[in-house]
């Protein structure tokens, strides 16, 4: 009967670490994913361990603020830090997650180019469809699409089984670290964390967990969603690099995108696993397309104090229309201007993500140590000794990833 | 006469501060902020040097204008400052923080505090809310001033009175005034449900428990039942009650369906008891079946009495009730038996029995029966407010278009606050 009743109030919190953490394998991560797969086969997988702990520890921290404060994390670093570190803060997050946007409107287009369908008729029906579902849309209407949207990942898992792979081999290069010391393998190492742990996902998080409103009491329940939610990410990368490990890396085929890895996977795979490869990237580029620039104008507005809320007219909400829009129509025009600079968006979203990540990271356990926002639910002794280790190998592992993005060795 | 004239808070904040010989005594990190008549004022300045938090209260302030801050004291005589004092500081508990702007009934966050010189005192007059508030504390007001000017076009200031303001944190209740308390009193109850639910657990309750009664009662009915339970459970037993009191009995039972069983029953226990009795009847219903949606608060007559008569006890009667359409006419065993409108009643024959008046045939639903099927009777039919009766046909309660409404369109407040 406990037993029982643990579970309903699990089921009832459960949520917003889920959508989160698969929100999170958007366009850009699956490329990572995919490259990494395809170039050093199971070599990479180990990574996967170390950042799903510390992804673990540095969602959990967001999540417990949320539920403690019912704000958001914008909405603290803004009341606790003054103006100036929330306006740069926001500055940063919004061409980081204009960056994000775009990468996700391009992985749309490229995965709608398999299927066959035009990216000039694609990409404008996708952003589109985004405006009325949002704009129309009730709350729980939408969350309804989210947690169905993240049942599709579930496609990856498939694809990985269609691949067979040598489960053995799999198993032992998952928990076996191996170091190489060739540059582009280390890249792509830190690349794994950097596409995993981004700035938007610690904002996201708190804030709807705020937003469901979930109680002290129900924190535990809280705590697994989030941990569930960051398992799931892994697990879903973790199918992402082993498919593309099995299938291209024997044969020696290199891929540059997530796409070109579903158009490779044809030949050896079979159809089936290649469409649904592509199938599982239109629908994280369409979900990230969704949630990264509604997300990024709530923050801005919280922060800053500027009338927010999709429900709301132009003129009621004028910085919230204007940001919200502008992410959706340019990144869209992005894409589909032909010469446009994409390469160089997908780079400086990279590096700004980088940069701002340690500062994000250093307000979290700033503001979850104050006894004066978080009463009891401070971090512990222990629990901060592990929390700021982990901060800093993240900083250090971000801040190497932008130098290793701004000046290519290869 | 420290102050002559306006000044903006982020004008002096991190300014040095100067002794009389005009040595630096320490840069200005906060002011310590009581009440004053009519509004609140600076009671002392707190200094920082070298990591050391000072206390120089106003009547050692000099000078204190947007250029220069300067004090009587010398470094050696400043009093040392314990940042876990209990004080109001302007910079840690004001500035970024949201408030209630009573007056456009509207959740804003500060941005700059706007000080005012009056009789030698330091007084807070008012908050800035918009953007000049931001480029200014961004050190870029008079800048993009220029570049709007040459433009042809103007920043507006976006100051909210110190009058209007409401605050959303318990420390900060010693310096409002009761102005904006009323004013809130007088907003709608939907939009002061819906300034509740912008706003963290914490502030929306600080904000739930300034109301009087019976805004608090109306208020209540407007949030979602998560908020309510919320509301409720951060009150005392007795004032939950005679909050409960205020509202209708169905709405007071779908507030307490929500709670845990415990503190619902306690109080069950604290409300009048002819209320209690009613609201428990209701409590017995699932809560998305017409017997949770209804109200047994009614008016029903015999069918023998004269249409004069019935004029003559509904208004009586009806003073307590919200909304009335329809008078229901009931037998001795209590027995749904006819319908008449209020407008049929006053049309008729003074004479008239209500017997004679009434309309028979009436459409009626069970306790049990599904809430949307009960919209759909409502809409089909186009009537006001559709009766419940039990298998004996004994009228229990009514469920009206409002009730039904709700469900097929939630208000704002009722829906969630965002849509992320």
């Amino acid at each position: 009967m406990n037993r029982w009743k643990t579970f309903l109030v699990f089921l009832a919190v459960m949520g917003p670490g889920i959508i989160t953490a698969n929100i999170d394998n958007d366009a850009s991560g699956i490329t990572t994913y995919s490259v990494a797969g395809a170039r050093f086969g199971y070599d990479l997988l180990w990574t996967l361990i170390p950042t799903t702990i510390a992804l673990v520890v540095i969602q959990e921290m967001c999540g417990r603020m949320g539920v403690v404060t019912g704000k958001g994390l914008a909405d603290l670093i803004r009341e606790n830090y003054g103006i100036k570190a929330a306006f740069f803060m926001m500055v940063g997050l919004f061409i980081a997650n204009f960056g994000n946007t775009v990468a996700d409107f391009a992985g749309w287009a490229a995965s709608m180019e398999i299927l066959g369908i035009n990216k000039y008729i694609a990409v404008p029906i996708g952003a589109l469809a985004i405006w009325i579902l949002v704009v129309k849309g009730s709350y729980r209407f939408v969350e309804k699409v989210l947690l169905f949207a993240c049942l599709i990942y579930v496609g990856y898992i498939i694809s990985g089984i269609m691949a067979k792979p040598d489960w053995a081999v799999v198993f032992t290069s998952t928990v076996t670290p191996n170091m190489r010391w060739d540059p582009e393998y280390i890249y792509l190492s830190i690349g794994i964390i950097g596409t995993t742990i981004t700035p938007w996902m610690q904002f996201y998080l708190q804030s709807s967990i705020a937003e469901k409103g979930i109680k002290k009491e129900d924190y535990k329940a809280s705590r697994m969603d989030v941990i569930i939610g960051c398992s799931i990410t892994d697990i879903i990368s973790f199918f992402i690099i082993v498919t593309c490990a099995t299938v291209l890396f024997p044969n020696g085929i290199m891929v540059n995108e997530a796409s070109e890895a579903a158009l490779a996977l044809r030949p050896f795979a079979g159809d089936y696993a290649s469409l649904i490869f592509a199938l599982s990237l239109a629908n994280a580029s369409i979900l990230g397309a969704i949630i990264v620039p509604l997300a990024t104008a709530y923050y801005i507005c919280e922060a800053m104090g500027w009338e927010a809320g999709v429900n709301k007219s132009f003129g009621e909400a004028p910085q919230f229309m204007v940001i919200y829009t502008i992410m959706i129509v340019a990144g869209a025009l992005v894409v589909l201007i032909p010469g446009a600079p994409l390469v160089l968006l997908m780079v400086l979203s990279a590096v700004i993500n980088g940069l701002i990540l340690p500062f994000v990271l250093v307000y979290v356990i700033r503001l979850i140590n104050k006894p004066r926002i978080m009463g009891e639910f401070v971090n512990s002794r222990g629990y901060n000794i592990v929390s700021w280790s982990t901060v800093a190998a993240v900083a250090l592992l971000t801040v190497l990833f932008v130098f290793a993005t701004l000046f290519p060795v290869a | 006469m420290a102050l002559f004239g306006e000044l903006f808070l982020s004008d002096v904040i991190r300014k040095p501060v100067f002794d009389p010989k005009g040595d630096i005594i320490g840069r200005v990190k906060d002011v310590i902020v009581v009440k004053g008549d009519p509004l609140p004022e600076i009671s002392a300045v707190i200094v920082q040097r070298k990591g050391h938090l000072y206390l120089i209260r106003w009547l050692s302030i000099n000078i204190f204008n947007k250029r220069i801050i300067s004090s009587f004291l010398y470094a050696d005589a400043l009093e040392d400052y314990d940042r876990l004092k209990e004080d109001l500081l302007a910079v840690r508990d004001i500035l970024d923080k949201q408030i209630v702007d009573a007056n456009g009934a509207k959740v804003v966050r500060v941005n700059d505090i706007k000080l005012e010189g009056y009789n030698g005192t330091a007084m807070l007059v008012a908050v800035d809310v918009g953007m000049r508030g931001i480029l200014r504390r961004l050190g870029v007001e008079n800048r993009s001033e220029d570049i709007l000017r040459f433009f042809n076009s103007e920043l507006s200031y976006n100051l909210i009175s110190w009058n209007y303001m409401q605050p959303l944190r318990p420390e900060l209740k010693a310096i409002t005034l009761t102005v904006p308390r009323q004013m809130l009193s007088e907003l709608h109850p939907a939009d002061l449900a819906e300034l509740i639910s912008q706003v963290s657990r914490e502030e929306g309750t600080t904000l739930f428990k300034d109301l009087d009664l019976e805004t608090a009662a109306e208020a209540l009915s407007e949030l979602k039942p998560e908020k309510q339970a919320e509301m409720i459970n951060s009150i005392d037993t007795e004032k939950a009650a005679d909050i409960l009191e205020e509202m209708q009995p169905d709405e007071a039972a779908d507030v307490l369906s929500d709670l845990p069983t415990e503190k619902a029953k306690e109080i069950l226990e604290a409300i009048d008891k002819e209320e209690a009795e009613d609201i428990q009847e209701l409590l017995g219903h699932e809560e998305d079946t017409a017997g949770g949606l209804m109200t047994n608060i009614f008016i029903a007559y015999p069918p023998d009495i004269t249409v004069a008569e019935a004029i003559q006890r509904f208004k009586k009667d009806a003073e307590d009730i919200e909304a009335v359409y329809y008078i229901y006419i009931i037998d001795e065993l209590e027995r749904l038996i006819g319908v008449t409108s209020l407008r049929d009643l006053l049309l008729a024959d003074q004479n008239l029995k209500l017997s004679d008046i009434m309309i028979a045939k009436i459409k009626s639903v069970s306790p049990e029966t599904d809430d949307m099927v009960v919209a759909e009777i409502i809409s089909k039919y186009n009537i006001v407010a559709l009766p419940v009766v039990d298998s004996d046909n004994i009228l229990l309660g009514i469920v009206s278009v409002d009730d039904v409404i709700d469900i097929i369109l939630p208000p704002a407040a009722k829906r969630g606050r965002r849509k992320v």
